[in-house]
């Protein structure tokens, strides 16, 4: 189970997160929507660290990440990010190592995995994004939904209990968005408990078991997606789902 | 003297530094230098112990060798490699040096060392004695042992052959159409403070760091140069190879060559002026000057000697002396050799120079990388309290000159390590002290690099790295520094061709490396160009494979980032 509790975050004068709380349990896909600015990066950055927060409480299980930092930041952050994984927008692959290599980095140096049972997996799971002819080609020859793949395919390989997409398909194409939504689904389907930046709604429509709306650092709504796309309770929600009706 | 260059910029021996017109930006900076280093030289002297005191020859006895420094650089007659072969050195003073060592009972061992900085190598206990025309003066006495003289010097002013207009001394005191005359000498010798104190401010002079090539500019006639006032015994020895240059009036300016010794070593300072007595007395001392075409006249005018009980000892011309000595062997005076002959020669010593000045390239500059690397890495993820002194390490070494930093290292930190840990018997040798005066200089600007490298790198890569797990240490080693590494290749393999070249400063603190055995030969043997060619070729050949593989690794760079 992975719990904010009233989350504060600022940059200087600017409160971005405004105490947002959110629960997120085992086998849930969650997604979160809202309009650019309102802060949902950056919700997703606190909970594997990549950013501090001000005040209020992230819990990741039995962990608990303190808000500044410290070497009881550190200890914490250690544990959570090997049950947390993160796709970015930008992929992030290593370019200098081939597309399996990115895949073992992590088990072979970071959980000490022998060389060939990372192999091994990493074989697997680029099979399972459909990128295993790919295994030894470089990031920088791939199409840019392929590379998304494979930096799935890198995430999974960590077990992870739960995996942060921000905004995973918004640098790519149609054609290769559907190929990137698809995997993302096949995970769902698989019980992959995730939490999803996305403006992709359909994937919100039919995959998501929660969606909240988030708007200007706060929760304006949370409920399951019958509800939010069907019989929006607020105008937040209402004017954002038809904005991005026109988009 | 022989007053050897600190010559960095390498084949353009003729560096002329005229004043007082306008003060040269270079004659400032070596200014500040030379302050920075009579500071050095200060600290070193205060820190100086006396601990050693007499046992100095107990200890050249037991060695077997007597380690005399001199510069080759100088050339003849003082110390110059042979001409016939020129792996050998020969000279008056490689003679004096075998006459002491015979006298005390042992070998003579000759260490190559730059001129002007003798004296602090033998204060750093590499060498025993200083033998190389050092000139007697009230301070050089106060501050080391300085024998009896071995050689009564003076200097003498040469003109240009059919130059009309400078013909006497008096002449030179004349401003020539209005503009003063001017004069070349070796900087910082005696010939220099004598225009400076005769010339009664009317003569200009033109500084220059060998004697050859102050006679080759003043025959050349190079910066409206009239004269040059050269010590006697250089100009009788390369009076061949100078055929337009003519003397002016009789010798002037008297003084005294002195051997030198730390000041603590009476014993051996005894020792060197008995075996100088003792050559006085049996003559072999005109012999050994007769050779060189040193002898004359004013070498008669000696009285000054005592002998063991402290008495008088006369002109040491004894009556079966006096006239005409007979010389044993072939004299020897200067002997030009060039063309293909000269490289023929001296190609090979240049060749296994080269080898010296790629070893000190090639240990350095993978140490100046990772000491580059492990600054930049401090500055950008260290603690706080790693980044500040780690900047300033930067600016440190990058704001002072690599001949400043080898000169600590070399002279100084001997001196610190045997003050902090006394006893422990820690000593630097010259390759050692070269190899990280290098890398410690070339390592800031390594820094630079690399920090800029790996600021290159886009943030979504450490990013990601730890949002795999990586610690930060990990996702820099297998990440982030990889990727910098491929980035900052060309400039650094660029850095290493200009550390090829800066090798060459190496020669103040006895390193003898390509540029130093090209002006050791060619001032010898008189073949500036044809050496200098070689030289430059060398230098040509290990830095030209260098290039291309900059210009590759860019290459695949930039191609790399178009796909
Ligand atoms: N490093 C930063 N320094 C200052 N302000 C920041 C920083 N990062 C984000 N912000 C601000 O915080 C707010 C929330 O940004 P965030 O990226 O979380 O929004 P978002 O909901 O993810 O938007 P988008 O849909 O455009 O990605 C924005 O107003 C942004 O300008
Ligand atoms: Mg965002």
């Amino acid at each position: 189970m992975i719990e904010l509790t009233k989350i504060v975050k600022r940059y200087q004068e600017h409160e971005v997160l405004r105490g947002v709380s959110l629960t997120v349990d085992d086998g849930e896909v969650c997604v979160l929507l809202g309009p650019s600015g309102g802060g949902k990066s950056t919700l997703l950055r606190t909970i594997n660290g990549l950013e501090t927060f001000d005040s209020g409480k992230i819990r990741v299980g039995d962990v608990t990440l303190p808000a500044t930092p410290g070497p009881e930041r550190d200890k914490s952050l250690a544990i959570i990010r090997q049950r947390v994984g993160m796709v970015f927008q930008q992929f992030n692959l290593f370019p200098h190592r081939t597309v399996l290599q990115n895949v073992t980095e992590a088990p072979i140096h970071v959980l000490k995995q022998p060389r060939d049972v990372a192999v091994a997996t990493a074989r697997r799971l680029l099979e399972r994004v459909g990128m295993l002819e790919k295994q030894d080609a470089r990031p920088g020859s791939l199409s840019g939904g392929q590379q998304q793949r494979v930096a799935i395919a890198r995430t999974l390989a960590m077990s992870p209990e739960a995996i942060l997409f921000d905004e995973p398909t918004s640098a790519l194409d149609p054609r290769t968005t559907a190929e990137v939504i698809s995997v993302m689904t096949d995970l769902a389907a698989a019980g992959q408990r995730m939490i999803v930046v996305t403006h992709a709604m359909s994937f919100a429509r039919t995959v998501a078991h929660q969606v909240h709306i988030l708007h200007a650092g706060t929760i304006a709504e949370s409920g399951p997606p019958l509800q939010i796309f069907e019989a929006p309770q607020t105008d937040i929600t209402r004017s954002f789902l038809s904005e991005a009706a026109i988009a | 003297m022989t007053r050897a260059g600190a010559s960095s910029s390498a084949f353009v021996s003729a560096r002329i530094i005229a004043r007082p017109p306008k003060q040269r930006l270079s004659r400032c900076v070596r200014q500040t230098l030379a302050l920075a280093c009579a500071a050095i030289q200060l600290a070193v002297v205060l820190l100086s112990t006396t601990a050693a005191a007499d046992q100095t020859l107990d200890a050249i006895r037991q060695r077997g060798t007597l380690i005399w420094g001199a510069d080759q650089e100088g050339g003849g007659p003082f110390v110059y490699p042979q001409s016939d072969d020129p792996t050998r050195l020969t000279g008056f003073e490689v003679e004096l040096a075998e006459l002491i060592a015979a006298h005390i009972g042992v070998k003579a061992q000759f260490a190559q060392g730059q001129w002007d900085k003798l004296p602090d190598v033998m204060d750093r206990g590499d060498i025993d004695i200083v033998l190389n025309g050092y000139e007697w003066t009230p301070n050089r006495a106060q501050r080391y042992g300085t024998s009896i003289p071995y050689y009564i010097y003076e200097l003498q002013l040469l003109g240009r052959v059919g130059d009309e207009s400078l013909t006497s001394w008096e002449d030179l005191r004349n401003p020539l159409d209005g503009r003063p005359r001017k004069v070349s000498v070796l900087g910082g010798t005696a010939a220099q403070d004598y225009i400076e104190k005769e010339g009664e401010g009317k003569i200009e002079l033109a500084l220059f760091d060998g004697a050859t090539d102050a006679m080759e500019a003043t025959e050349l006639g190079l910066s409206s140069i009239d004269a040059n006032l050269q010590d006697l015994p250089v100009w009788t020895f390369y009076s061949e190879g100078f055929t337009r240059l003519r003397p002016i009036g009789s010798p002037v300016g008297r003084g005294y060559y002195v051997a030198l010794t730390r000041k603590a070593d009476t014993d051996l300072l005894k020792a060197v002026n008995e075996a100088i007595l003792k050559a006085l007395q049996d003559g072999s001392l005109h012999q050994i000057l007769s050779r060189y075409r040193m002898w004359n006249e004013t070498q008669m005018a000696r009285g000054l000697e005592t002998n063991a009980s402290g008495g008088f000892v006369g002109s040491f011309i004894s009556g079966a002396d006096v006239g005409e000595k007979r010389v044993d062997g072939q004299e020897s005076s200067f002997e030009q050799t060039s063309g293909w002959r000269v490289i023929w020669q001296r190609g090979g010593l240049l060749i296994d120079a080269a080898g010296m000045t790629v070893l000190l390239s090639v240990t350095a500059m993978p140490l100046a990388v990772l000491i580059g690397l492990a600054i930049a890495l401090s500055r950008l993820y260290g603690p706080g309290w790693l980044r500040f002194p780690a900047a300033c390490y930067v600016e440190l070494v990058r704001g002072t000159p690599l001949v400043l930093q080898l000169y600590l290292i070399y002279f100084l930190l001997p001196k610190l390590l045997d003050t902090m840990l006394p006893g422990s018997g820690l000593t630097i040798n010259a390759f050692t002290a070269a190899v990280m005066g290098l890398a410690i200089n070339y390592s800031a600007y390594e820094a630079e690099i690399y920090r800029g490298g790996i600021q290159s790198i886009p943030k979504g890569q450490m990013e990601a790295a730890v949002s795999l797990g990586m610690s930060k240490a990990l996702a820099l080693r297998r990440v982030i520094v990889p990727q910098a590494t491929r980035l900052v290749l060309p400039p650094m393999t660029n850095d290493f061709i200009a550390l090829f070249k800066d090798t060459a400063v190496c020669s103040v603190i006895t390193v003898v490396e390509l540029s130093k055995m090209y002006y050791i030969q060619a001032r010898s043997a008189g073949a500036i160009v044809e050496l200098g060619l070689l030289t430059a070729l060398l230098y040509m050949a290990m830095s030209y494979p260098l290039s291309l593989v900059t210009n590759r690794l860019e290459k695949n760079l930039s191609q790399e980032r178009r796909s």
